[in-house]
């Protein structure tokens, strides 16, 4: 096996698959939930690697949706002039949020962000909405322009747009991962005070990753804008902040694969449930309720085994016995 | 500004600030001493809110539907409490804060299903008024503020002079250390729970008459109940009273100055408070998880 293949081999698994769900399941579904894997891959990392709780997801998300929002409604036509408007707004309110929230710890760092998501959803309904146009939203679908290699008004392309999106952010996670200030962020969860005791600015990395995770989520809401043609507050309804905390548990907090995974299962259950049952709240909280008897590994811990053995069935390797 | 405004405004500030008291109380008693993020609190408000609204709907006094919210929510956080909650009091505050959540959606869920989605006004149950310097003012207002003083005080009694009052502080402080002097913890835990489920079914009822009671009334109060526990910092009861007088003032004068400003300024004020103390205006930095 030549060696790219066995380091970016799992890669090309993952999102060869995802890439031929498309084939198999309805285009808004696919996007959907790979635009949502973007933004739980996000929150992944906050919680895994930094152990950052926080319960205000979706204001980030939505911070980025109404830049790229504002900008098509009002000023350019460009969806991905778009797209680079929202990410650099959501960069912009991250730093910003980052330098006055990340004082606080644990439960309070949780809450505030909690708080911050009510306003937010006030702010974009109420305050602002004379440039928001209030619960109407922005609508912008017809306005956006033709571009020339990837047409982004097509969904198709959309969604090629998000799986690549997605995958670069997962290389970023990866390498992430296997630098120094992937362990630094690591050791932060472990134990703050040694490490500063080490010498490292710790508010320093939890301010980079903290904009890194919510600029990533950012970007996922700017797909959404890109998506739908249009924004509204609902997308940071109270009631939605817990729904990217559950897909990212779902799947296995701080795992690499656990976020992709977690995604299309909840988004999964909440298209079934949201198409086939008037009350859906009923259901989804029911299984919300249900997942969280687990721990915070989710289902991919129970998941590797079968694989494993599955793949040792396929690839019938010699056992190694330590004989002595 | 007339004085006649100012008075109104204060008396209605005060009004809030109780409901909020009662509300934030609960969530705060929660948190100091089962370290939860119990979300279902909303659900047992919108309880005693539709409890009131179903009695009175029957001509029977609301009194007496306050008393059976408190009953039907109890019940209900009772057998929440034995079920789920025994489950994540060793996980982290995430697990009990997703678990509730999810127990908040279902709630929604049945109470949609139940009443629909239709607002239902509660009449109040006394509709005298009262003048005062120059204007008039419901006398069911101060009636709230009243009953929540009473329940203050009430609970600071039950905590200070009680021997089960006394376990609950303790357990605030430290739970292990609670259950080292031979103290059944999972008790204090129940009775804490039920404690505050009723005071989340009391806010509701008495909240009732002064809005709508609608299906996501929980979800709307949510984010200020929150702000107000944060502010006086988690687990501090002194705190949590100073905290929602405070913010129950602000958003009336918010409401009277410039409406968008009432429900931005407890953000501020909050924001503001973490600049000088990051763990609220009473929180200890002692509280052990």
């Amino acid at each position: 096996m030549p060696r790219w293949l066995k380091r970016y081999g799992d890669i090309l698994l993952v999102f060869g698959a995802v890439g031929l769900l498309r084939l198999a399941l309805p285009v808004p579904f696919v996007i959907h939930a790979v635009i949502f894997a973007i933004y739980t891959m996000a929150f992944s990392f906050l919680i895994g690697r930094l152990g950052l709780v926080s319960f205000g997801q979706p204001v980030y998300l939505s911070i980025g949706a109404y830049g790229t929002g504002i900008y098509l409604a009002r000023f350019g036509t460009n969806p991905y002039a778009g797209l680079f408007v929202g990410v650099v707004v959501g960069i912009l309110f991250s730093l910003l949020i980052g330098s006055l929230l990340l004082r606080l710890t644990g439960d309070y760092f949780a809450l505030a962000n909690l708080a911050l998501c009510a306003v937010g959803f006030f702010f974009f309904q109420k305050a602002l909405v004379s440039v928001t146009n209030g619960d109407t939203g922005l609508w912008y679908l017809a306005r956006m322009s033709s571009t020339p290699i990837l047409n982004l008004r097509q969904p198709n392309n959309v969604f090629v747009l998000a799986l690549i999106l997605a995958v670069l952010v997962w290389l970023l996670m990866k390498y992430i991962d296997s630098s120094v200030y992937g362990a630094a962020c690591l050791a932060v969860k472990g134990n703050e005070t040694k490490l500063q005791l080490l010498g490292y600015d710790t508010f320093g990395v939890k301010w980079l990753a903290f904009v890194l995770a919510n600029a990533t989520a950012a970007l996922a809401g700017a797909l959404y804008a890109i998506y739908f043609g249009f924004v509204s507050p609902a997308s940071m309804e109270l009631v939605r902040a817990p729904e990217v905390i559950v897909a990212a548990l779902l799947g296995g907090a701080g795992t690499l694969y656990g976020p992709l995974l977690g995604a299309f299962l909840y988004i999964a259950m909440q298209d079934l449930v949201s198409t086939h049952v008037l009350y859906w709240e009923l259901f989804v909280g029911i299984m919300v309720v249900l997942i969280m008897m687990g721990d915070e590994k989710g289902i991919t811990t129970w998941l590797k085994p079968i694989f494993r053995s599955g793949w040792q069935l396929v690839s019938r390797r010699p056992k190694i016995t330590r004989t002595p | 500004m007339a004085v006649s405004d100012l008075i109104s405004t204060v008396i209605m500030g005060f009004a809030v600030a109780a409901v909020y008291f009662l509300l934030s109380m609960s969530l705060s008693l929660c948190f100091g001493v089962m370290r939860i993020v119990s979300l279902d609190q909303f659900v047992y408000y919108s309880v005693g809110a539709y409890m009131t609204y179903l009695v009175t709907a029957h001509q029977a006094s609301f009194w007496s539907g306050l008393l059976v919210g408190v009953a039907v929510s109890c019940t209900l956080a009772w057998a929440i409490e034995e079920t789920l909650f025994r489950r994540l009091y060793e996980k982290g505050t995430m697990f009990s804060m997703i678990t509730s959540y999810g127990i908040l959606l279902a709630g929604i869920g049945v109470i949609k299903y139940i009443w629909g989605l239709v607002p239902r006004p509660v009449m109040a149950p006394i509709t005298g008024q009262v003048a005062l310097l120059g204007t008039t003012l419901s006398l069911y207002r101060f009636v709230v503020i009243g009953l929540s003083a009473l329940i203050y005080v009430g609970l600071q009694l039950f905590l200070e002079k009680t021997i089960v009052g006394k376990a609950i502080r303790a357990g605030i402080e430290d739970a292990d250390k609670t259950e080292g002097l031979g103290i059944d913890i999972y008790k204090i835990f129940t009775v804490t729970f039920l404690i505050s489920a009723a005071l989340s079914a009391l806010a509701g009822g008495l909240h009732a008459p002064l809005i709508m009671v609608e299906p996501e009334m929980g979800l709307k109060i949510m984010g200020t109940a929150f702000m107000i526990v944060i502010i006086g910092g988690l687990g501090s009861i002194k705190g949590t009273a100073v905290s929602s007088l405070l913010i129950g003032q602000v958003v009336a004068f918010g409401f009277l100055l410039w409406a968008p400003g009432a429900e931005t300024a407890p953000f501020v004020i909050m924001l503001l408070v973490f600049l000088v103390r990051p763990r609220g205006l009473f929180g200890s930095a002692y509280l052990k998880r």
